[in-house]
């Protein structure tokens, strides 16, 4: 049966919400001040995408910064894409600000490589930090491990890289960091499993070497 | 280590990507509910577990210091009221840093940004944006002197030649004696 579109139909139809941000999305492009919203609620998750990227506290600010700066400039342009498929908790506008996101870390990257004895004791310095703070039982073993598996990560190629980091510290879905990264869902899975191999190898030689 | 391909391999990562997307999804699901025990998937490889469990509990949740979180939206708050004017300004950062930080430097994508000439989500657009502007950066790299940098130095010597016409008369005068003794004029 053809469904009517622009018939009185619609107005029973179930609604859809494919964007959970829908609503505040509309509202800062009615009124920019409005983005405020959307600004607080995401501010935590790409700050830290920045920092567990960067490993500088300063350069993750920057990035921050830069990111929503552009995403308010480019929100009259955000075009809600959403599939059904992607589920109702499914929110293209956090893709879309990830995706800005990712651009502009990844040229802070390209700025560190120039640097790199200052990037490398930047990225310990954060990583044995970050360690440390997720040593909830006081383990130096689980510390220990914490800063292998951090340091695992940090050595991956950059696209392994940032889908771990999307899963893990973002808590995306694996068809949100698809449309993150502009892959399919199929290779965003192949990525996160031999990443994690690679971080498995690493915490298996960590282990080795405590125990020879 | 170089794993020799096998007709059906793809498939069968394809396979394994997908019982470590599945576990990944209840260990994520596991802690929103706040259940302290991670889930057990018998079908999942030990060690890639026991990695997944290492991972979960390295990547702590962080948050930016109050005193940024407050600058940055009074930073998105004027640029909301410039866009609400219209008046075509541009917002740049500008604030107080910690003691030894680098200055903070204006986005210089802003502004096609802004006029919708380009699509900050787009990689390759920002990219190749980045890599254009890379061309136009400082003369000197490195502390060598590009080639443009070098045709500057030209410019400028000729202008500084032409602007000392003391010394080039001097220096015409010098070879002028030079050529008269060498034909055997007057010293």
């Amino acid at each position: 049966m053809a469904r009517s579109v622009f018939g009185r139909s619609e107005h029973t139809a179930p609604v859809v919400v494919l964007d959970r941000d829908r609503r505040l999305v509309e509202a800062a492009r009615r009124d920019p001040a409005q983005f405020d919203a959307l600004y607080r609620k995401y501010l935590p998750q790409v700050y830290a995408f920045a920092l567990y990227e960067l490993a500088n506290h300063h350069a993750a600010e920057d990035a921050t910064e830069r990111t929503f700066l552009r995403a308010l400039a480019a929100l009259p342009r955000f075009r809600e894409q959403a599939r059904p498929e992607d589920g109702p908790e499914a929110s293209t506008f956090r893709v879309w600000l990830f995706r800005i996101a990712r651009n502009v870390i990844a040229n802070e990257r390209r700025t560190q490589r120039r640097q790199p004895a200052a990037s490398l004791d930047a990225a310990l310095g954060a990583g044995l930090s970050i360690a440390d703070a997720t040593d909830v039982e006081g383990s130096a073993v689980l510390r220990d491990e914490a800063a292998i598996a951090l340091r695992a990560v940090r050595a991956l190629p950059d696209d392994r890289r940032r889908a771990v980091l999307l899963r893990f510290v973002d808590e995306m879905s694996t068809a949100e960091i698809a449309g993150v990264l502009g892959k399919s869902e199929g290779a965003v899975r192949v990525l996160i499993h031999r990443a994690l191999g690679s971080v498995a190898r690493e915490l298996g030689a960590g282990r080795r070497g405590g125990h020879s | 280590m170089t794993v020799p391909h096998v007709p059906g391999a793809d498939a069968m990562a394809g396979v394994d990507a997908l019982v470590t997307d599945r576990y990944l999804d209840a260990l994520l699901a596991a802690a929103e509910r706040g259940a302290s025990v991670a889930p057990a998937d018998a079908n999942l490889n030990r060690d890639l577990r026991e990695a997944t469990d290492v991972l979960r509990h390295s990547f702590v949740r962080v948050h930016p210091s109050f005193r940024f979180e407050e600058r940055l939206a009074a930073q998105l708050a004027a640029q909301a009221q410039d866009a609400g004017d219209a008046s075509g300004g541009t917002v740049i950062a500008f604030r107080p840093r910690a003691a030894g930080s680098a200055a903070p430097v204006a986005d210089p994508l802003f502004a096609a940004i802004r006029d919708g000439t380009l699509d900050p989500a787009d990689a390759d657009a920002v990219a190749r944006a980045e890599g254009v502007r890379s061309l136009t950066r400082p003369l000197i790299v490195g502390g060598a002197l590009t080639s443009a940098a070098i045709s500057l130095v030209g410019v400028a010597l000729v202008a500084w030649r032409a602007s000392h016409a003391e010394s080039r008369t001097a220096h015409e005068r010098r070879d002028g004696v030079l050529a008269a003794t060498s034909a055997g004029g007057p010293a």
